[in-house]
């Protein structure tokens, strides 16, 4: 019985919890996928297969003064057909290949790298190519021991460091960009007199079967498998255009892992999906979907791509970013345990593949975000705990909600509304009935200091009374059908709708007025609202209801002409950014906006956060946000989260408080539930879990200068966040994996949120160095080796294993306070974790966390550091340095600073600001004094284990009270033993 | 003055008094300091600690209780104590202490750091006890209304009381009308039972009861199609009105449309875009319906409102009766005048004799078997027999009656329903209504809660009465317990929970509902107002604060 049940369950799940994976193509669904894997399978299975691609040796034409060149490529199998390559480098070494039809029946997509890069990128001026007998080459780098060879025949870029191949375009051949033709003249192809194959090596019997077939059968085909129309479902694709898809092998040849191409709900260390420990069967899928309750494990598409993939070894990380906006399959391959084989196979568009040569993930981030840009600073604010529902139902409910917080003392910064919000989901125009006096409501709530967001979602409700609408229809902005004329019309939230084209430069401005919250004369804007209410757009991959894929036609029209399919991985993007601008374009000067997206592509993190969408309620789910999140991260996108609690379903006590764990470790912190939910803000928790989630929230709000730091650090160098080990300890092989526990910023916090239900203890890694690690709460002094250490650690509900990594001081503020905003006066606390050999550092970064006047210089960026006074001393002298003054180029983003005046506006403010309290961890001996400039200070020390020492244990504890030193000036602590 | 300078001064300068920043009167007397040697220290409340009496407000957190820092916000979760002069002191979280803003909760200014904050003691001590006063008029006035239900309720409680007794004395009186007929009854009965056995043999009677027995299995089973005709249908509306299209599930919107088309529904979206041509095309599909019906009926074969109505009464034929009947009119030929004693006349002569002797014995069996001429007991049986029924069915009315009105005296002054002093008896059924969006929500107050559609459509129940306030620590009775009433079990939502209703009261002149809301979908939050919370002043033990 008991089996039959347990049966009864398993089978029972799926059918009601799983998504609905006949709504979404597998690769054999998908006629481009089908060809791009058959070719692969027929190159495997040949082993003289040859690229048909070649360059014509006599056409290379070398720039004068940049390292670029272009030259003519040719196909042996269509030689009639033209295509050109263009091949340049970087000022920091990036590799970028181009390679288009040239003179074809029409342009192939071009634009998604415009959309995509931050500016122009600058071609190198001082690395030069030279033409060989069998290919272009040039050789930069340390040593120039850079490499990249671009070969003949067949064409064919590899990327060698050391001479070791690091990266190699179309090394197995399947290079193939499926030229414009139509049906009339395949049909007169078919009637040519047969050839000879090419890069076959058959026997005659072979080939006189062959030959009844295409004189291209062996490299495309026997059949125009899906060239002209397509239908999934109850959809049909006319494919007026015909096929055009793009084919090629990536490979890694030096490389076992392989991570990036998000948004995807699997590992970090990107599982394989073809070849030997296949892990999966269909390629890793970038097509911007709105998943039903999606899978915890698999290679289906989600709401975002990012087309940036690293691989990674213990002594090498190099990337690649394939600027490319239709859909886009990947399959993953290891052909040995050390080399990394990839094939990227795309509906539509240009190749445009940036090499990115690493050689360590610090640079490979310096280099992804040069060409895409940095994340933006957020509002300070924004780091707080978001508080969401849907829906809160009327502006009596919002207060109510503030005041049941502050009654029980729970921080929160951000109250969020979701659709239910405006009137027949017309959004801007607010449902009166529930919300009379929306304006005042988001005063109360700012009144103490939070804020609100909205959402606005980018279906246009098509009805006569809503301008926002009519202005767009009118205008001319709406995507449109096929034909290129008519209005799309779908349906979604509001019923039948209109979608605005944010490709079409019509839209900008426009749809920047509409924020306006000042009369803007005749024109309508949203003026029931505030400069400070943030926007929420979710919704945007589309997410059309009855649309193939529950998203928009392939063959929709866009501004240009271009097909949707051509650019519907970077049209949520379009969105969101045009939002977030039109944010930044409410004040004057502007402030930081703050806009949630659903959807994302290369380039979004310059705009918002981006959350994980609609996630389950389980605990697969809760594991999974995490490693998401760490994806996210590493592909620019370090602003991000997954919904705390789950949003289907109703999580039990022990789940929700573990998920405000995971929550409270991630840089993007918002709780959201279903309509269908049950409420669960955390007041309404019982104890202990409301007081437990109450100290969580706590925790998170007193380590925000932690995550300010590392925010301003991600913002000019394009570190992430949250880094998983693989980024922190590029060497340690253990760490590779490592997808559970992660290091926020540069900080030395090294955290494992538990993801298991029932847990009461959690085994952690500590990487491998000879280090001493503490344990945040109890100063439980832990000792990694050289080849890394696993420890087992209480983790029982109200515990996260939280870990400061010997060597490092941690800014905090342990003020509870309602909002963060009202902690912008509180004294700091810094916990100093000393090294074995006795010294710790870390940085404190502030400013006025909600304008851009920290570009001017209005900031203040500190370096706290412990050090020996003397060689054999116990004692540690403890300073605080101006990182602002020393390095005033590398403090903000966007601008480089050329000095700093430590006397700006923001730092006067916030002078009186003190160090409240200084926790020294590790310290060998008692001290015999304290003293800051010369004057005698109140301490405690408890005795325990030391930084030095070779033991484990409780370490020993040294508490300095209230030395009354300012946070903004430079001083010194000296601690003798 | 530097502000941060300020922030340093109570270290150093300030006197004893400022170390009393914060404290709440009861816990004045325990903030000295002890004079131990040289140096003035102080313990902590708890008694884990000794610290200088120096590091009291000092802003930084010296004991595990946090009671050294009353004043600032060093220390989580202490409270700090506004004197709030010229208004009423209160306490407020640390978390509140020097943040910036001015607490309403302080009007004296004291949580913020000296002239940030105004004293604003004066005007809102002021606003306060206007307010205070403004309460206790409504209170007095809706208390005055609220005695008037208390006289309600005593009032009831005479009248039941008399209408029981009446009842009881009624009862005697059917008590014996029932034995009387029953005696009647049975007397008739075994008079004529055996006659009446054996007429029951009859293939004709044995036939009509199969028929009986097969049309009410007919009938049994027709029923169950319609209602699971009409569950579907429920199913179907609440898919139709319910759906979320969120699960972007074609499926279903395929389902809803299908319905739609087969109930002769508007689609649900259009609903209300346009009320005028949706009535105009609705009344047309009426008609059209209604036509449809009557071409379905021909060949005299029953409507299927005949069906519904009449069908019950069919089945209900007394068939002893009917029996009876059946006799007049067979017997009738069968009578000496009929065609069998006439019959002679038409045969030739030489078989008369012959025929004469067989009618006589065909005449003989005819009576023995009763359908001959004769008396006729069964007839009478079978209406006394009704008569006796509908004494019966009278007395377990008044039964019934006397054991309702016996409940609702019980429930009078029952805490559990009307409340100790009956105070909700006068609004027992009294139904409260609020329009909000495209709907009515009414609440018959002990009754049923209803959501009702201003433009068409079903009503929906949202719950019936089920209880007070029974959340755990709220004692019955108490004001607490009467200011929630739960109504619960109303129609099921799609994909949902059983819609339910939290009545939350408080004391107001009127009966009304105020608000409306959805808080979890089909759980709805009603605010209502009632006199029938209005305590007198004096009674319900209300300190000021409370208000």
């Amino acid at each position: 019985m008991r089996a039959l049940s347990s049966l009864l369950i398993v089978a029972a799940i799926p059918a009601v919890l799983a998504v609905k994976t006949h709504d979404f193509k597998t690769c054999s669904q998908a006629g481009f996928c089908r060809r791009g894997r058959a070719l692969s399978a027929r190159a495997a299975e040949n082993p003289s297969w040859k690229s048909p691609y070649s360059i014509d040796a006599s056409s290379v034409d070398l720039s004068p003064d940049q390292a670029a060149f272009t030259a003519a490529v040719r196909s042996s199998i269509y030689p009639e057909v033209k295509f050109g390559l263009d091949v340049r480098i970087h000022d920091d070494g990036v590799v970028r290949v181009r390679m288009d039809e040239v003179d074809g029946l029409r342009q192939r997509y071009n634009e998604a790298a415009s959309w995509a890069l931050l500016e122009e990128p600058k071609v190198s001026q001082k690395i030069q190519w030279s033409v060989g007998k069998n290919g272009v080459r040039a050789a930069y780098g340390p040593k120039n021991g850079v490499e990249v060879d671009v070969s003949f025949e067949p064409l064919q870029v590899t990327l060698r460091r050391d001479g070791k191949e690091q990266v190699v375009l179309n090394g197995r051949g399947l290079l193939h960009m499926e030229h414009f033709r139509t049906k009339e003249s395949v049909e007169k192809s078919k009637e040519g007199v047969e050839v000879p194959e090419e890069g076959l090596d058959t026997d005659e019997n072979a080939q006189v079967v062959l030959r009844a077939l295409p004189r291209t059968a062996w490299f495309e085909g026997d059949s125009e498998d899906g060239w002209w129309e397509e239908s999934f479902n109850s959809f049909t694709d006319p494919k007026p255009r015909g096929p055009e898809s793009l084919s090629v092998d990536i490979d890694f040849p030096n490389h076992g892992h392989v991570y990036g191409i998000p948004q995807h709900a699997t590992r970090l260390d990107l599982p394989l999906t073809t070849g030997e420990g296949a892990h999966y069967s269909d390629p890793y899928r970038l097509y911007n979907a709105d998943v039903f309750e999606y899978l915890a494990d698999s290679t289906m598409s989600l709401y975002g791509s990012i087309p940036v993939m690293y691989a990674h070894s213990a002594d090498s990380t190099v990337g690649i970013f394939n600027a490319v906006g239709s859909e886009t399959w990947i399959d993953v391959g290891r052909p040995s345990p050390k080399s990394t084989s990839s094939h990227w196979i795309s509906e539509t568009g240009i190749l445009d593949i940036f090499i990115l040569p690493g050689p360590t993930p610090a640079d490979i981030f310096g280099q992804y975000t040069r060409l895409t840009g940095t994340p933006a600073l957020p509002a300070h604010w924004a780091l707080g705990y978001h508080q969401c529902r849907w829906n809160y139902i009327s502006s009596d409910d919002v207060r109510s909600v503030q005041k049941r917080f502050d009654e029980e003392d729970i921080p929160v910064d951000v109250f969020w509304l979701d659709i239910e919000y405006s009137e027949d989901h017309k959004y801007f125009i607010w449902d009166k009935r529930h919300f009379p006096d929306p304006v005042d409501m988001i005063h109360d709530v700012e009144a103490i200091q939070r804020k609100m967001v909205v959402i606005v979602d980018p279906h246009l409700k098509r009805t006569d009374d809503y301008p926002v609408y009519t202005q767009a229809r009118d205008r001319g902005l709406l995507v449109k059908k096929g034909d290129g004329k008519t209005d799309y019309e779908g349906w979604c939230w509001s019923g039948s709708s209109a979608w605005v084209d944010f490709f079409h430069p019509g839209s900008w401005d426009w749809w920047k007025s509409l924020f306006k919250v000042q009369p803007q004369g005749d024109q309508w804007s949203w003026v029931e609202s505030t400069v400070d209410t943030g926007i929420w757009n979710d919704m945007n991959e589309p997410s059309i209801f009855n649309g193939p894929e529950i998203s928009m036609p392939r063959e929709n029209i866009h501004h240009g002409g271009w097909e949707h399919r051509d650019l519907h991985n970077i049209n949520g993007m379009l969105f969101s950014n045009l939002t977030s601008q039109a944010v930044m374009a409410r004040t004057d000067p502007p402030k930081r906006p703050f806009v949630l997206t659903r959807s994302f592509y290369a380039g979004s993190q310059r705009f918002g956060a981006m959350w994980t969408g609609d996630n389950l309620g389980t605990w697969e789910h809760m594991a999974v946000g995490v490693k998401m999140v760490l994806a996210n991260n590493i592909a620019g996108f370090s602003f991000a989260g997954s919904d705390v609690g789950g949003f289907f379903g109703n999580p039990e006590p022990e789940m929700l408080v573990r998920w405000y764990g995971v929550g409270v470790f991630s840089p993007f912190l918002r709780a959201h539930a279903h309509i269908d939910t049950k409420r669960r803000e955390p007041y309404l928790l019982d104890e202990p879990y409301k007081s437990i989630v109450r100290d969580m929230l706590r925790l998170r709000y007193s380590m925000l200068p932690v995550w300010y730091t590392a925010f301003r650090e991600a913002s000019v160098t394009g570190l992430p966040v949250v880094r998983p080990h693989f980024v922190v300890f590029p060497g340690d092989e253990n760490g590779f994996s490592l997808d559970d526990q992660f290091f926020v910023g540069g900080s030395g916090l090294l955290v494992k949120p538990v993801t298991r239900k029932g847990a009461t203890e959690e085994s952690v890694y500590l990487p491998a160095e000879d280090q001493v690690y503490y344990d945040y709460f109890n100063h439980n002094a832990y000792r990694s080796t050289s080849k890394g250490k696993n420890i087992t650690v209480p983790a029982e509900l109200h515990q996260i294993p939280l870990f400061i990594r010997g060597g490092s001081i941690i800014p905090t503020r342990e003020r509870p306070r309602r909002s963060s905003p009202l902690m912008k006066h509180d004294p700091f606390t810094l916990r100093v974790a000393l090294s074995n050999d006795g010294s710790a550092r870390g940085e404190l970064y502030l400013d006025d966390g909600e304008t851009f006047s920290h570009r001017d210089g209005e900031f203040v960026w500190r370096e706290f550091v412990a050090e020996k006074p003397a060689k054999k001393s116990k004692g540690v002298r403890l300073s605080s340095r101006n990182l602002a003054a020393q390095k005033p180029a590398e403090a903000v983003d966007q601008v480089a600073l050329a000095t700093y005046d430590s006397s700006n506006g923001f730092a006067k403010d916030v002078a009186e600001v003190r160090v409240e309290k200084v926790v020294v961890l590790g310290l060998a001996a008692k001290p015999s004094s304290i003293t800051a400039g010369g004057k005698e200070l109140q301490w405690t020390f408890t005795p325990g284990v030391a930084a030095s020492d070779k033991k484990e244990g409780t370490a020993s504890v040294l508490i300095i009270k209230d030395p009354k030193l300012s946070i903004t000036s430079d001083w010194e602590i000296l601690v003798q033993a | 003055m530097h502000p941060w300078l300020l922030l340093l001064l109570p270290l150093h300068v300030l006197a004893s008094k400022e170390r009393l920043h914060g404290v709440r009167p009861e816990l004045a007397a325990r903030y000295v300091p002890t004079k131990k040697g040289s140096a003035d220290t102080w313990q902590c409340l708890d008694g884990s600690k000794v610290i200088e009496w120096s590091a009291v407000n000092d802003d930084f957190c010296d004991c595990p209780d946090g009671s050294d820092e009353p004043g600032t916000s060093a220390c989580p979760n202490s409270l700090f104590y506004c004197v709030n002069e010229g208004h009423i002191g209160s306490l407020i979280p640390s978390s509140r202490v020097r943040d910036g803003l001015c607490e309403p909760e302080c009007c004296d200014g004291s949580d913020e750091a000296p002239g940030v904050c105004p004293n604003q003691c004066k005007e809102v001590g002021e606003a306060y006890r206007e307010r205070v006063k403004a309460e206790e008029k409504l209170r007095k006035t809706g208390s005055k209304i609220r005695s008037i239900y208390v006289a309600f309720a005593q009032k009831e409680k005479k009248r039941l009381e008399q209408e029981i007794t009446q009842t009881e004395q009624e009862i005697t009186t059917r008590e014996k009308e029932v034995a009387r007929l029953k005696d009647l009854v049975e007397r008739t009965e075994s008079l004529s039972a055996a006659a009446l056995e054996e007429r029951k043999k009859s293939p004709l009677y044995q036939s009509l009861l199969t028929h009986v027995t097969a049309l009410k299995s007919l009938q049994r089973e027709h029923m169950k199609h319609l209602e699971r005709e009409k569950a579907l249908g429920d199913i179907l509306d609440s898919l139709r009105t319910g759906y979320n299209p969120n699960y972007q599930d074609m499926a279903v919107l395929e389902a809803v449309r299908g319905w739609e088309q087969l109930a002769g529904l508007p689609h649900i979206n259009d609903v209300g875009k346009d009320a005028e041509d949706e009535n105009g095309e609705l009344g047309s599909d009426d008609v059209a319906a209604a036509e449809d019906e009557e071409e379905e009926v021909d060949d005299g074969m029953w409507t299927a409102m005949q069906l519904e109505h009449q069908l019950d009464d069919l089945l209900n034929t007394d068939y002893e009766a009917l029996l009876v009947e059946h006799d007049k009119h067979i017997g009738a030929p069968a009578s000496p005048t009929s065609i069998l004693f006439n019959l002679s006349a038409y045969l030739p002569d030489v078989l008369v004799p012959q025929y004469e002797a067989f009618r006589d014995q065909v005449v003989a069996v005819l009576e023995v078997l009763g359908l001959g001429k004769g008396s006729d007991p069964a007839a009478d049986t079978s209406k006394q027999q009704k008569a006796l029924n509908d004494a019966e069915h009278s007395l377990r009315l008044t039964r019934k009656d006397k054991e309702d009105k016996e409940q609702e005296l019980a429930r009078l002054f029952d805490p559990e329903w009307y409340g100790a002093e009956g105070e909700w008896k006068k609004l027992h059924g009294t139904c409260l209504e609020k329009e909000l969006g495209d709907y009515i929500y009414e609440v018959c107050l002990f009754g049923e809660a209803r959501q009702k559609p201003l433009r068409g459509g079903s009503t929906f129940s949202l719950g019936h009465f089920a209880s007070w306030n029974d959340a755990p620590g709220v004692e019955k009775g108490s004001p607490a317990y009467y200011s929630k009433q739960y109504y619960k079990n109303g129609a099921k939502c799609w994909n949902g929970p059983q819609r339910s209703v939290s009545l939350d009261m408080t004391c107001g002149l009127e009966n009304a509902v105020l608000s409306v809301g959805e808080p979890e979908k089909c759980e709805y939050e009603f605010k209502v107002t009632s006199p029938a919370l209005c305590l007198p002043l004096n009674a319900s033990g209300a300190t000021r604060e409370e208000l």
